[in-house]
């Protein structure tokens, strides 16, 4: 019954193309539209760590001192990033399954070929672990080993592209690249990976591209690697050498652990807590001892990393989606309407209400599913406008979630728009009909 | 007169007519918002940061050869690189600077006027070489710009002690007051001078840059700015420059141009070019995006109503043919049913606009809610009520003639 409602449907369609293309047409822009901005706004919002947001936590200490909260204006501030000596005692921590310290700094990337001229890459210093927390993806090779961590050895993992621009993309495990005077063995190659944020350090240039090469932590020492992020004091470090900026209270680590279970977080807390009573007795922390353990969803929020407008916009959409909607009720009425006498001819020859109901919903459900397929592909090109305006418009793209909220919503705008027209078409009575023929 | 039986009528109907109503309170609310959404982003586009934007290109040099390490020698080649990119025909002033104009972000400091214990006030600050002013295209309306050998010279003499200021800032200093030849000090965070007093030479007309980050108050302190005279660079941080053109038109050549004799100066180190009319764009890129996704909602939304509209009312004359050859062949005149669907469609649009005029309210407060300073001026929801009348009219007229003509015949045909 089913497929000979679909059938028939069809065949309605078909016999008045200007009409039946309209109402597509309407339906079409609605979820061009709508799919293309709740995408956007899907961006801001999706589980950033697949299977881990609720276990990946980004750790805080109110290690600020002087007479200050950390944000003048609001005494509930905590410093954004942590101390070279408070990162050092917390990996000391048993309780997190992974964790490491974390931040970014700069460095000239010399190519072997001097075709290419050198250029100033972004690499981040941490430990193997960020790459599991992160569920980061290989190509080639993998993140390196605990010993190459524990030793500070010479090994590095690089990104797609930066695979593509130094060895063409071939397997470059086990070769060396040259950063600044020193040489580095390739141990990974990142595949493709764009997430919307840069989950890692997001209080600095949220939407830009995760960096393209990564080195063990423990060369911070040996090599003296300065920041390239945000640091900040709350006392001067004088006289300036790079061992008292790491014995200082400078925060300008991030720290991110993930524990085996999300109940782990009240016992890590008490780790915390008492670590922190311990450095009072050492005369830090002297203002407070809160510390605070936020998820990745929690930062984006608590850094308002959504720009103004993302959320408005994607309300604006489904509202015009429902507008759309609204006004085809009008355009199915007065067709359904038009062929009243077919209606009361079936229903004399014996369809129930119940069929001829059924029937129409079924052609409106169509016209739905048909406006929204074509809708999807009219988002693909409100998706490349929107893509040209984003910075992280690259990561934009419409995921398997994001298409099912497209069916489903293209099901909801044909139900809006055909559920009172197919009411009353179902309500003809077949006497009076016949009559007039 | 008819009022009475056009409401018994719509009585009726009630279905049709709820829905009408919907149509309109909804259509009117998008509308005015979308409008409203523009006209907020386009006056923030419109900004004018008091320097000549289009024609300003910014340089980044980032230095790759260890001689950068030696502060000497970043001077000498600052000074090769001004020279060099002065000779390039096209180029209007350069000067060697930390500030970036559409950036978000930047320096900041606090000073008072010298000698003074008045609360400090807080400023964007950034060194600027001799050109700087001129790089910008500022009016420097009181004062001078610097002048020469002010930034230090070669052997590593010390810049002069005097500052430019923007004439936000010298107002909040000397309120009233000229500002050129007073003085200022930098004051510290817990409150006392440092450092020798700077003399202002001269003071811009305006200086917009944005400090906050998009989403936040962009301009917390409100125009705001400052310049000291210095040339500097590291090895770290690169040289930087904010060049400034004749004719934007010729951009492209003249940095192949510099490009080329900087790289003559000195080849060891990577050169970036970034025209700051592209920083700008990328700094209003969610607000173009919603004047572009709002204009097109708005013209389809227009579009997809007016057929909507079309259709139902069409219907609704189709559907009482009968009603009205009866009404026509018991003595009701043309005019009568012509007046009856036009006090119909009046009294339905009327509804609809007035549930319309609380649902952009209610939009808007939503809307205000996750935007910036979208507030909505009601002059715009006159014009959302004039767009939408205007389209019941033509949506409604037609059928409405239609229904006129409809002869009395027609009711006993069929009995």
């Amino acid at each position: 019954m089913f497929f000979y409602h679909v059938r028939i449907a069809l065949k309605s369609l078909r016999r008045n193309p200007v009409l039946s293309s309209l109402l597509i047409g309407g339906i079409a822009v609605g979820i061009g539209i709508s799919t293309a901005f709740v995408t956007l706004r899907h961006m801001y919002v999706q589980d950033p760590i697949p299977g881990g947001s609720d276990r990946v936590f980004y750790v805080r200490l109110d290690s600020w001192g002087g007479q200050q909260s950390y944000m003048s204006d609001d005494p509930e501030s905590l410093p954004d990033q942590v101390t070279y000596a408070d990162a050092r005692a917390l990996l000391e921590s048993p309780i997190p399954r992974r964790q490491t310290p974390t931040f970014v700094g700069a460095a000239f990337l010399h190519p072997a070929t001097a075709a290419t001229r050198p250029w100033q890459a972004e690499i981040r210093l941490t430990f193997n672990d960020l790459f599991d927390i992160f569920r980061m993806p290989f190509a080639y090779g993998g993140p390196w080993t605990e010993d190459a961590d524990a030793r500070a050895e010479r090994v590095a993992v690089i990104d797609h592209d930066t695979n593509q621009k130094l060895f063409g993309g071939e397997n470059s495990v086990g070769r060396t690249i040259r950063l600044e005077d020193a040489e580095f063995r390739v141990v990974g190659v990142l595949a493709p990976w764009r997430p919307p944020l840069r989950y890692f350090e997001m209080n600095r240039g949220a939407t830009g591209k995760p960096e393209e090469v990564y080195l063990p932590f423990n060369l911070v020492e040996p090599m003296q690697i300065a920041t390239r992020g945000n640091a900040n004091n709350w006392k001067p470090i004088q006289p300036y050498s790079f061992e008292a900026m790491l014995a200082s209270e400078r925060v300008w680590l991030q720290y991110w652990v993930e524990l085996a279970a999300p109940g782990d977080v009240d016992a890590y807390g008490d780790w915390i807590a008492s670590y922190v009573e311990g450095q009072r007795s050492l005369g830090r922390f002297e203002q407070t001892t809160r510390y605070r353990l936020s998820t990745v969803p929690q930062l984006i929020e608590e850094f308002g990393l959504m720009p103004a407008g993302v959320r408005a916009m994607s309300i604006v959409a489904l509202l015009f989606l429902l507008v759309c909607s609204l006004n085809l009720i009008g355009i199915l009425l007065g067709k359904f309407l038009a062929r009243a006498s077919e209606v009361s001819v079936r229903r004399a020859l014996g369809a129930s209400r119940a069929q001829v109901f059924w029937q129409h919903l079924i052609e409106c459900e169509l016209i739905g599913l048909i406006g929204g397929g074509a809708g999807l592909l009219l988002s693909l090109g409100v998706l490349a406008v929107i893509r040209r305006h984003m910075r992280n418009g690259e990561a934009l793209r419409l995921d398997s979630e994001m298409l099912l909220f497209a069916a489903v919503l293209s099901l909801v705008a044909g139900l809006i728009a055909g559920l009172y027209p197919a009411w009353r078409a179902c309500r003809i009575a077949p006497a009076m009909q016949l009559k007039v023929q | 007169m008819h009022i009475g039986p056009v409401v018994r009528a719509m009585n009726h109907n009630r279905t049709r007519v709820t829905l009408i109503i919907l149509e309109i309170a909804i259509t009117l609310a998008i509308v005015t918002n979308c409008v409203n959404v523009i006209l907020a982003e386009r006056a923030k586009m419109a900004t004018r940061s008091g320097f000549e934007d289009t024609g300003i290109v910014r340089l980044h040099t980032r230095p790759f050869v260890p001689e950068f390490q030696d502060e000497a020698f970043i001077r000498t080649t600052v000074d090769a690189d001004l020279q060099a990119i002065e000779g390039v025909p096209g180029v209007e002033a350069v000067a060697n600077t930390s500030f970036q104009l559409w950036e978000g972000g930047g320096s900041s400091t606090e000073i008072r006027p010298a000698g003074s214990s008045s609360a400090p006030v807080r400023t964007q600050i950034y060194y600027g070489s001799q050109n700087i002013t001129q790089s910008l295209g500022a009016t420097v309306s009181e004062g001078r710009p610097f002048a020469e050998g002010e930034h230090g010279s070669g052997s590593g003499e010390e810049s002069a002690s005097v500052v430019i200021i923007s004439r936000a800032l010298a107002e909040a200093l000397f309120p009233g007051q000229p500002a050129a030849g007073r003085s200022i000090e930098f004051v510290t965070g817990t409150g006392e001078a440092t450092g020798d007093p700077y003399a202002i030479v001269g003071v811009m007309e305006r200086f917009f840059n944005p400090f906050g980050m998009p989403g936040a108050d962009p301009d917390p302190f409100e125009e705001r700015g400052l310049f000291y005279p210095q040339r500097a660079g590291s090895y770290a941080q690169g040289l930087r420059y904010l060049i400034r053109v004749s004719d934007p038109g010729d951009m492209a050549a003249i940095i192949t141009e510099i490009e080329r004799r900087i790289v003559e100066v000195n080849p060891g180190r990577v050169v970036e070019f970034e025209p700051v009319s592209e920083k700008k764009a990328r700094w209003f890129a969610t607000s173009s995006l919603m004047v572009t996704t709002m204009t097109f909602i708005i013209a389809m939304l227009v579009i997809i109503s007016a057929l909507g509209l079309i259709g139902i009312t069409a219907l609704s004359v189709a559907e009482r043919t009968r009603q009205i050859g009866t009404r026509r062949a018991l003595g009701a005149t043309r005019a009568d049913i012509l007046r009856h669907f036009l006090i119909e469609n009046a009294i339905i649009t009327a509804a609809g606009l007035a549930l319309g005029i609380v649902a952009t309210y209610a939009l808007n407060v939503f809307l205000v809610a996750n935007l910036v300073d979208a507030k909505m001026p009601p002059m715009l929801i006159l014009f959302g009520i004039a767009l939408l009348l205007l389209n019941a009219i033509v949506a409604t007229l037609p059928p409405a003639f239609r229904a006129m003509g409809i002869s009395p015949a027609v009711a006993t045909k069929s009995i």
